[in-house]
């Protein structure tokens, strides 16, 4: 039995041996155009490699928007505040110990209704911490009246809604207001949003801007190269055979300038993720990118020679079609 | 069978080049064409390998209407077609044994079978040293003889060769048109455009004389008609 096996290992490797050889075989270097002579090879190669510099940057921020808005979303995600005005509804001041006593009052009631998970006050410190980015860190606590806040975590299977918890919270607390921050989030993640799409489309341009300069570069080996060409021709080449070449010359460049851009563009993304995070401002989000995210941007060696690949050959193949 | 029946042609509307030409060429056959400058040769030999098409009759081309291909016809046709350009038509950036293997790697040949065929072609024509050369730095003689390498290389169903021995010396052009001779023997149909008299005089094949745009074999019926024409 294992000698059978190990035959047939031996037979498929002579096999796998004898393909590749037979590919090798057929392969060789150079092009039967002298399209590697091309004038402006160096400066393909440089627009190719600023090009994706700069979709690795625009991605990358399109990105880290997406990943921050779901961190928002998850974060925010069973939580709400619950808010012991400073202020009554008709217009009378509470005194701090009225706040911090209904603060407590209310902590102590929340905890054991069935919709809540848990329900913590927000100590001064903490508020302070919310507060410094607009007051700095000089604020006297006595001095400033401060709202009483309750952060509640909502059970996952609640058995009400949240429009009945605010008709039982409304029968605890005549004074308590519920913040389910589901308004200025969507604020937020609307302006995420937009953002993330401004990113997107400025992807597109860079795509777009390489496909054009991709068209014009090949229009004008085409063109310095008319004669040659026309050989081809005459000696039986078809048109594949020309585009085959042509598409074999620009994917290079373009894999050669994607390399160098991705490589560039995930340093700087790099940088800007550690400088972000040496930053400490809550108003300011780290820049975080997630593995996906990350796997998507190593992708771009692949995808812009497959679009330099497509286009370089598309174009030589409408050309060529006014050639007899 | 290579049949030409009331072909006409002319450079974008210019006068005509070729006037009213009717031939047949049989499978196999072997011509020489001959003229003197400005006869159309050049213009003949174009139409013959599809460089250009008639601006009116009909060229049939090895049993093909070429009026009624399509492009991808055009090129497999081509691939059967050996052609030395009166210029090589070289391409400078490739060695000599890359130029003589063009047709070969057009047509998809294994690299194998390319590799001692090109060698044994470049040795046969006298260039087995020169086949890593480019051709800007090899004598007008050696290029003559890659261009024609090239066009042999592929045992091509119809050879055309303008003015093939013009830079080779009297052993050479010799040795190449025995070479010519050896693939018509094979059924290769072979137009030669030459003026020289002593290849013309040497080897006994079928003359067409292009003269001011008109062709004229050399049956005796022809060339009475060219006589009465030149007189009057």
């Amino acid at each position: 039995m294992s000698s059978i096996k190990r035959k047939n290992f031996k037979l498929g490797l002579d096999l796998f041996i004898k393909i590749i050889d037979i590919r090798f075989e057929n392969m060789r270097s150079g092009y039967d155009l002298p399209l590697e002579k091309s004038p402006d090879t160096k400066f393909l190669l440089i627009l190719v490699t600023l090009m994706v510099f700069l979709a690795v940057l625009s991605l990358s921020g399109s990105l880290a928007l997406h990943d921050m808005s779901e961190r928002w979303s998850s974060g925010l995600e069973n939580k709400v505040t619950i808010e012991i005005p400073i202020e009554t509804k008709d217009g009378h001041l509470l005194s701090q110990d009225t706040v911090k006593r209904e603060t407590e009052r209310l902590q102590i009631k929340l905890e054991n209704h069935p919709f809540v998970k848990s329900a913590e006050i927000l100590e001064d410190k903490d508020m302070g911490k919310l507060l410094d980015p607009w007051i700095g860190q000089d604020l006297l606590f006595s001095e400033v009246p401060l709202p009483g806040l309750i952060a509640l975590e909502i059970k996952e299977n609640a058995p009400t809604t949240l429009d009945d918890f605010r008709i039982d919270l409304a029968e605890m607390s005549s004074y308590a207001n519920l913040e389910d921050h589901q308004e200025w989030l969507s604020e937020l993640i609307r302006f995420a949003g937009i953002l993330q799409s401004l990113s997107l489309i400025i992807s597109v341009i860079i795509i777009g801007t390489t496909i054009t300069a991709i068209i014009a570069a090949v229009r004008a080996r085409m063109a310095i190269h008319k004669k040659e060409i026309e050989l081809l021709h005459l000696i039986g080449a078809p048109d594949i055979y020309i585009a085959k070449q042509f598409r074999r010359h620009m994917s290079i460049i373009a894999f050669k300038g994607a390399i160098l851009g991705t490589f560039l563009g995930l340093v700087s993304v790099f940088i800007l993720m550690i400088f972000s995070q040496l930053i400490d401002s809550p108003l300011i989000p780290s820049l975080e990118i997630s593995f996906i995210s990350f796997l998507m941007i190593l992708a771009f060696p692949l995808f812009f020679p497959a679009i330099t690949s497509v286009t370089a050959y598309q174009t030589v193949l409408r050309s060529l079609k006014d050639m007899l | 069978m290579i049949k030409f029946e009331n072909v006409s042609f002319n450079y974008e509307n210019g006068p005509d080049i070729l006037k009213n030409i009717n031939f047949t060429l049989a499978p196999g056959s072997y011509h020489f064409l001959s003229g003197p400058s400005g006869s159309g040769k050049t213009s003949l030999m174009s139409l013959l390998y599809l460089g250009h098409r008639p601006t009116s009759g009909r060229i049939t081309m090895l049993s093909q209407d070429t009026k009624h291909m399509t492009r991808e016809d055009f090129f497999s046709l081509r691939q059967k077609i050996g052609v030395v350009f009166q210029n090589y038509r070289l391409l400078n950036h490739l060695t000599a044994f890359d130029n003589v293997a063009l047709p070969l790697r057009i047509q998809n040949k294994p690299e194998r079978e390319i590799k001692s065929n090109v060698s044994e072609l470049l040795d046969w024509v006298g260039l087995g040293d020169a086949q890593n050369s480019l051709p800007p730095t090899l004598s007008g003689g050696q290029q003559q003889r890659i261009a024609i390498a090239r066009a042999v290389i592929t045992r091509p169903k119809l050879l055309l060769a303008d003015e093939p021995t013009g830079n080779l010396d009297s052993e050479m052009g010799y040795r190449l048109m025995r070479l010519f001779e050896q693939l018509n023997k094979m059924g290769t149909t072979t137009v030669i455009a030459t003026h020289n008299q002593d290849i013309m005089e040497r080897y006994k094949h079928s003359k067409l004389l292009l003269d001011n745009g008109s062709i004229y074999s050399n049956s005796k019926k022809d060339l009475l008609i060219k006589t009465i024409r030149d007189v009057y």
